[in-house]
């Protein structure tokens, strides 16, 4: 299903084509995940053409563009959920780290748990809020209740949600609001304590207020995980990402950091598309 | 600019769109409301049509027979139509009157031999209309009713003659000429029997049979006699069954005493009890219907059944049976009805009750209209009247409706104490060859019929429908489920008739011949199955070139027919050398197993492969519509496919595979050509796998063509289906009302 037409790996900082971060210009961010000459076809059509691009450690990474530009295909790429679907087909190379995770020998169940992911719409299992959260641990065989307890604890703090829901833990998890339940998908996520935090689109089904408070989320949540998120909306972009990547018919247009992309884009389609001349 | 009021020319198409919407609502509701009302049709049909049995029995009008008769009469009875009576007076003389006329149609005297009295008075069998009497000088004599129709004029005449079986024989009971103080016999064709306790208590018996002549109609009487060896003077009531076998002697101590007086010149005690306890007396003894049991009454109102039972060294002992709910003062008489189980009784405060034995139930207590009895209640033929004797010496009758006594829930649903049965059983024996018997109508053997059916069959459709549902809805390549879940699914289409017929004439035959290749099939098929797929996952990748993902199903295929084909070659092998040649033949022997070629095996795997398409098909779909987000949103945190199936996909479609196993269960639960083909219909009660049962659902299609309209026996069937409707009713309305809730408690998925 897989093969791989690419040469070896180049250097991992050898693609990287951004400017390193303003804000702190003496610390170089670490690359997490490394992409290189990505293509990917449905069928016999081409979703991504030759993608390259490094995701920096522990930074907001967002990719913008207009509904089917590929970024959501992209971002399923780096957890390889788009195994999923039979008639996909994947060539170069994606580097978690100095790992290839579409090698041979690589467990997908494992790579995912390095690699969470959050959807676009909240999917709480039709379960109790506390074995949401501790789902991920269990499949993994944990089943310590003293482990699974401060787990799914800290997985609901940090997901900013434990005050709302600690004296219902046992409650269905249906029963929150669209906001707690994507809340409560983050803290599902993040129970397992991955390295990296895909989000996609992840406050596009919800509120403003709801919206707020994920993006506050984002914010605290990158202190410790790489997060790549996808969205429509481009203040969201700007507000919560260090990078941004802006892709376009499955071609990645331009990708640097946030400011640069929407004060000074080098692309002409970025900054068409910025300034909403299409999308 | 628009407005938000019909006008112009949209008025027209508002209108139209109104009047659909109405049409369409009316016809829908309309539509709904006429299923309801049917489904509440049948219900109360079937109730309407069951409600009889429970209802007790009425007492109608009395009518007093106007009859000029000169002696205070000792006895009255009937003819089958309720046309004639006969009444018999303490002097001797007898009457036949017309019973709406009080015209006395024939007067004369039971014509004693000169000199002698009626010093005893006995009744028959009440189907031989037999009357005994004993005189002072210690001989018997016989009568017999007659009702003869004739047509005369194409007009309906009943011409009724009291006749003597014995043809003038003389009948000495007692050699001393002593007086006949008690007596009981019965005459039959056989030949007449007479049981007397004499005034002195000495205790004869005397049978007279006809023994024919070659060459003419005359023949010579043979007289066997023999004398009790018991001191009769405590004895108080004597009976004798139809077939002068058996004779019941009570005494006023309480001693029931049973006589074998098969041998008429050496009867032999068969067993001796005491029915009443202390200072209790008993006072009437009577027996039922069919002359295998008697009723006792007692001075304080306690009614009980006896009736030999046979015990260990096929030795038969009497036993207290069951008894009843007492009257309120101590048995005066006690009648019992010409062909069921059922008698009635009086007691000395002249209330009147009404039993049935078999059923234990009481269903009728009061008086008889204004009168106060004595004693002398007897049945009409029919049951549907009694005449009886009242205090101030009148006589007359009482209408009867008692048309459903045997029926009780003890009856139905509890172990019976049958008459000549060593123990209580359920048996469900709806008729039979001869007239005497008595329907037996537990309906228990037929619901545990019902259960083992619906048992075996979801054994064998639970794991293949709903497994496979799992696996077609989950792993198959989307290409093969579009061909599969058709197929399955037209499965539901077969006439259950066709399943049934192959089941019964081709799959039971080949299972009784192959039984240990088709056991060997369950272990070896699966076994299979894991050595196929252990296989493929040593095997180096290289050499899987094809891609079998979702279609693992496609290629086990000829493995599962590999592995059908050992287990039968196996079977066969261990069937010549482990159970000589064949195993149905040694389980019995071996393990007393018995092996009926239509059971339980055939008949779960047809209703199985009769509801697994409906399992299949609901289960299915509750799988496939578990959203995809729940599955992706468990991918995404590093559950395998078996772990997200487990742990998400089933737990969200539970509600609906428990839907659909509960619809097929309901299916199985009233499934009825199918067992009713592939069962031998017999109701016994085993759990084992190899023998048949009938159940609820092929009773009533086996026997609602041959049940007399609203006779006892219809009426069950009708209760049997009132059985059946409610338990399907109910086993789909947990259905739905799980499926309702369970939807409502996942709808925000």
């Amino acid at each position: 299903m897989v093969t791989n037409n690419q040469a070896k790996p180049t250097s991992a900082l050898d693609s990287i084509k951004i400017d390193v971060d303003r804000a702190s210009p003496t610390i170089k961010p670490q690359t997490c995940l490394h992409v290189d000459g990505l293509d990917l076809f449905y069928g016999g059509s081409q979703a991504l053409n030759n993608i390259k691009m490094s995701v920096a450690e522990k930074k907001v990474t967002a990719f913008i563009g207009p509904s089917g530009c590929g970024k959501s295909t992209l971002l399923r790429c780096f957890n390889r959920m788009n195994d999923l679907i039979s008639s996909v087909r994947i060539t170069g190379k994606v580097h978690l780290k100095e790992q290839d995770i579409y090698a041979k020998d690589v467990n997908v169940a494992l790579l995912r748990q390095r690699v969470g992911m959050v959807f676009q719409k909240p999917n709480p299992f039709p379960k109790s809020i506390y074995d949401n959260v501790a789902y991920g641990l269990r499949i993994q065989g944990i089943k310590g209740r003293k482990i699974l307890d401060e787990a799914v604890e800290r997985a609901l703090r940090s997901a900013a949600l434990w005050e709302e829901v600690k004296d219902r833990l046992t409650e269905s998890a249906l029963g929150l609001s669209g906001g707690q339940q994507q809340r409560l998908v983050i803290a599902r996520a993040i129970a397992i304590e991955p390295e990296v935090l895909l989000l996609d689109e992840p406050a596009s089904a919800l509120d403003p207020i709801s919206t707020l408070k994920i993006e506050e989320l984002i914010y605290e949540l990158k202190n410790d995980y790489t997060i790549v998120i996808v969205t429509h909306n481009m203040q969201q972009a700007a507000r919560v990402s260090d990078y941004t990547a802006f892709m376009y018919l499955g071609d990645l247009i331009e990708f640097g950091d946030t400011t640069t992309i929407f004060t000074r884009p080098a692309e002409k389609k970025t900054e068409d598309y910025i300034t909403g001349r299409y999308g | 600019m628009s407005s938000i009021t019909s006008s112009g020319k949209n008025r027209a198409h508002e209108r139209r769109r109104l009047v659909k919407d109405r049409v369409f609502a009316w016809v829908m509701s309309v539509g709904g409301v006429i299923v309801i009302v049917a489904i509440a049709l049948i219900f109360l049909f079937l109730f309407y049509s069951v409600a009889p049995l429970f209802q007790a029995a009425k007492v109608g009008a009395v009518t007093q027979f106007d009859v000029d008769y000169k002696e205070a009469p000792l006895y009255v009875s009937l003819d089958e139509y309720k046309e004639v009576g006969l009444q018999i007076s303490g002097g001797g003389s007898y009457q036949f009157f017309s019973t709406d006329s009080g015209r006395i149609i024939e007067s004369s005297s039971l014509n004693f031999l000169s000199g002698t009295k009626m010093s005893s008075f006995a009744v028959g069998a009440l189907t031989s209309n037999v009357i005994i009497t004993g005189s002072d000088d210690g001989r018997a004599d016989v009568f017999k009713a007659n009702y003869t129709i004739s047509y005369p004029n194409d007009k309906r005449l009943v011409s009724p003659s009291l006749t003597r079986p014995l043809e003038g024989q003389e009948l000495v009971l007692d050699e001393k000429g002593v007086a006949i103080r008690l007596i009981t016999g019965q005459s039959t064709e056989d030949g007449v029997t007479v049981l007397g306790v004499s005034e002195d208590g000495s205790v004869n018996l005397v049978s007279a049979v006809k023994e024919s002549s070659f060459l003419d109609d005359t023949g010579e009487w043979v007289i066997e006699r023999s004398t009790l060896s018991l001191e009769g003077n405590q004895i108080s009531h004597l009976a004798m069954n139809v077939d002068q076998r058996e004779a019941y002697l009570l005494s006023r101590d309480g001693t029931l005493e049973l006589y074998d007086i098969t041998n008429k010149t050496s009867p032999r005690l068969i067993d001796r009890v005491k029915v009443v306890e202390g200072s209790v007396r008993p006072t009437a003894l009577k027996y039922l219907s069919g002359g295998l049991s008697v009723i006792v009454g007692d001075s304080q109102g306690n009614l009980s059944h006896w009736f030999p039972v046979r015990g260990p060294g096929d030795i038969a002992s009497l036993r207290k049976i069951r008894s009843f709910i007492p009257m309120n003062s101590g048995v005066a008489d006690i009648a019992a009805e010409y062909d069921r189980k059922a008698f009635g009784a009086i007691d000395r405060k002249g209330n009147f009750s009404l039993y049935h034995a078999t059923a234990e139930r009481r269903v009728f207590s009061g008086t008889l209209g204004t009168q106060a009895l004595s004693e002398g209640i007897q049945f009409s033929p029919r049951a549907d009247a009694i005449t009886f004797r009242a205090e101030n010496g009148s006589i007359g009758m009482v209408e009867v409706h008692n048309e459903h006594p045997e029926v009780s829930f003890s009856a139905l649903w509890q172990e019976v104490w049958y008459e000549s049965r060593d123990k209580p059983l359920y048996v469900w024996q709806s008729s039979a060859s001869n007239n005497d018997f008595e329907p037996k109508f537990s309906l228990t053997p037929l619901a545990y019929g019902t259960l083992k059916a619906t048992f075996y069959s979801m054994l064998f459709a639970i794991p293949l429908a709903v497994l496979g549902a799992i696996y077609t809805a989950y792993f198959m390549s989307a290409g093969m489920r579009k061909i599969v879940k058709p197929s399955i699914e037209i499965m539901a289409a077969l006439p259950t008739v066709i399943l049934g017929f192959l089941a019964g004439l081709w799959l039971a035959p080949l299972i009784e011949r192959y039984l240990p290749g088709f056991t060997m099939a369950l272990l070896i098929m699966p076994m299979m199955v894991l050595l196929a797929a252990f296989t493929w996952a040593w095997l180096p990748s290289r050499w899987k070139i094809i891609d079998m993902d979702g279609w693992e199903g496609l290629f086990l295929i000829p493995i599962l027919f590999i592995g059908a084909y050992l287990s039968f070659i196996l079977g066969e092998f261990i069937q010549i050398y482990f159970f000589d040649g064949s195993l149905t033949h040694w389980m019995a022997t071996a393990w007393g197993i018995t092996y009926d070629q239509r059971n339980s095996l055939v008949v779960g795997i047809a209703i199985g492969f009769a509801v697994i398409p409906t399992i299949f098909s609901i289960s299915e779909d509750a799988v496939f519509g578990v959203p995809h987000s729940l599955t992706q949103g468990s991918l995404a945190l590093g559950a395998t496919r078996w772990q997200t199936a487990l742990k998400v996909i089933l737990l969200t479609a539970s509600p609906g595979i428990f839907s659909a196993i509960m619809i097929g269960m309901g299916r199985a639960v009233g499934e009825t050509m199918i067992v009713l083909m592939a069962t031998g219909n017999t109701p016994i009660m085993d759990l084992n796998i190899f023998e048949g049962f009938r159940a609820l659902s092929a009773n009533i299609a086996v026997e609602m063509p041959e049940a007399e309209v609203e006779s006892t026996h219809y009426r069950i069937l009708f209760l049997a289906a009132l059985v059946l409707f409610l338990v399907t009713f109910m086993v789909n309305t947990v259905a739905e009302v799980v499926r309702q809730r369970l939807r409502q408690k996942y709808s925000s998925l």
